[in-house]
């Protein structure tokens, strides 16, 4: 947020004695407003509105995932803790992707904050488009586990109705390619900085144990929740 | 109207002249002349159309009357508008472009007339037909805006809101499904239509489409961004 007095006032304001004496308190303000940390610890609606667009052209409208050349993902109702370790991930290059590097690393920390909290309270219905006839399977899946092959329910960390929680993410609703691509790329895309990991290694054994039908079957169960 | 529902007519014999009467009128150095002619010419067949056959099932006609305008391979033309490129266009974008112009959300006179007589049969054609073909990009771009181009095709600009037109056009601009491919398109064309967004797409309030996605990106891109993106994505085979 920049102060920023007219110029024209300024120079009639010099011009007189008077107007030192009013100009001397319009600069401080205006230094005190220009200052660095200012900068960083405070974002305006309008620049937060501005970025929220910025981010929904590529996420879709209230960010409910959109099928560009890659599937962008769903970010509405994304825990807001998850969306700021995302953030990091990709400026610190443990998850790969060039395009959220770049996005990643310009973001200043009130900017994260105002952004992660809007995300996280929109609440659009799921893209859909999944094959819908292995969902039974899915949702087995999700809720029970695949205990002959060590998987978990999924549930038991993403929560009984995929909303997620802190760390984990939010599933409901997420794109069914956007989940296959995912969990079929763990390892080339998570935890890609061995002297730094993260929690991403949760994930990782899971992902190593389910076949390429179940992680179809699992996607189109979460891509149709709301 | 009623006579433009039926252009489905001789599309070669007027492809042929049109083509001859562009090449005279381009050598004369006539360009209005020359649009006006082809609008003209256009609107004349489709007037004497009714009185003839439909030849909806005569794809080949119509391949060589849409090259007529976009190219002998549909690399795109530089007519009096730059004419854009079909070839290895997503089929599902040109689809939905066609019926765009057929309902009005995309402003073009001369798109509407030819869109509006295609069947469904004969658009799915087309579309399939100019995605298989791949001819080299036409060129002619300023060199010395290319690297500044990719840079922002490839990151964006995040510092000012501007996605990377990678994540939707994908890494070499091929496009995917409803998104266009941009490799290989007339650099006038990009910069024509990335600087006329708001006035030539989207325009039934009543019927939001897709092209809303790009609105605010070519809001915010000034002129000599524009002109390096352009120029990058011309040069992409």
């Amino acid at each position: 947020m920049k102060f920023r007095p007219p110029k024209q006032q300024c120079r009639s304001a010099v011009r007189s004695p008077a107007g030192v004496a009013l100009i001397l308190p319009a600069v401080i303000l205006a230094l005190s407003f220009t200052s660095p940390s200012a900068a960083q610890d405070n974002v305006s609606k309008e620049q937060a509105d501005a970025k929220l667009r910025y981010c929904e052209v590529c996420h879709g409208v209230s960010a409910q995932g959109f099928h560009g050349y890659y599937p962008i993902p769903r970010l509405a109702g994304q825990p807001v803790e998850y969306l700021k370790n995302q953030l990091q991930a990709f400026v610190e290059h443990r998850r790969t992707s060039n395009i959220m590097f770049n996005v990643g690393h310009v973001l200043s920390p009130a900017m994260i904050d105002a952004l992660t909290t809007d995300f996280n309270q929109l609440n659009p219905k799921p893209v859909g488009g999944a094959p819908k006839e292995n969902i039974d399977e899915g949702k087995k899946i999700f809720e029970n586990g695949i205990a002959a092959a060590n998987v978990p329910p999924c549930a038991s960390c993403h929560g009984p109705q995929a909303k997620g929680n802190g760390p984990f993410p939010r599933l409901a609703g997420q794109l069914y390619d956007y989940i296959t691509n995912k969990l079929t790329n763990w390892d080339k895309e998570r935890g890609q900085n061995p002297s730094q990991p993260d929690t991403s290694a949760v994930m990782q054994p899971i992902a190593h144990s389910l076949t390429e039908p179940q992680i179809k079957a699992v996607a189109a169960y979460l891509s149709y929740l709301e | 109207m009623r006579s433009l529902n039926s252009l489905q007519t001789d599309a070669t014999t007027r492809a042929r002249f049109v083509w001859l009467a562009s090449r005279k009128l381009k050598n004369d150095g006539s360009r209005v002349g020359l649009a006006v002619l082809i609008l003209t010419f256009v609107l004349v067949g489709a007037v004497s159309a009714q009185h003839r056959i439909s030849l909806s099932g005569d794809l080949e006609g119509k391949i060589g009357y849409c090259k007529d305008c976009h190219g002998v391979s549909a690399q795109g033309f530089n007519g009096y508008y730059p004419i854009p490129r079909l070839a290895g266009q997503q089929p599902e974008y040109l689809q939905n472009q066609l019926r765009a112009f057929i309902e009005h959300r995309r402003t073009n006179n001369i798109m509407f007339n030819v869109a509006h007589s295609l069947s469904p049969a004969m658009l799915s054609a087309l579309a399939a037909h100019f995605a298989s073909l791949h001819p080299p990009p036409i060129g002619g771009a300023p060199r010395q805006l290319v690297a500044t181009g990719r840079k922002i095709f490839e990151d964006g600009m995040p510092e000012v809101n501007i996605a990377a037109c990678a994540a939707c056009h994908g890494p070499d601009a091929t496009g995917s499904g409803q998104i266009p491919r941009l490799a290989g398109q007339l650099y006038p064309y990009v910069i024509k239509t990335l600087n006329n967004w708001g006035k030539e797409r989207g325009q039934n309030p009543t019927e939001p489409d897709t092209s809303a996605i790009m609105s605010p990106v070519a809001h915010s891109l000034n002129r000599s961004q524009i002109e390096a993106v352009a120029a990058f994505v011309s040069t992409l085979r």
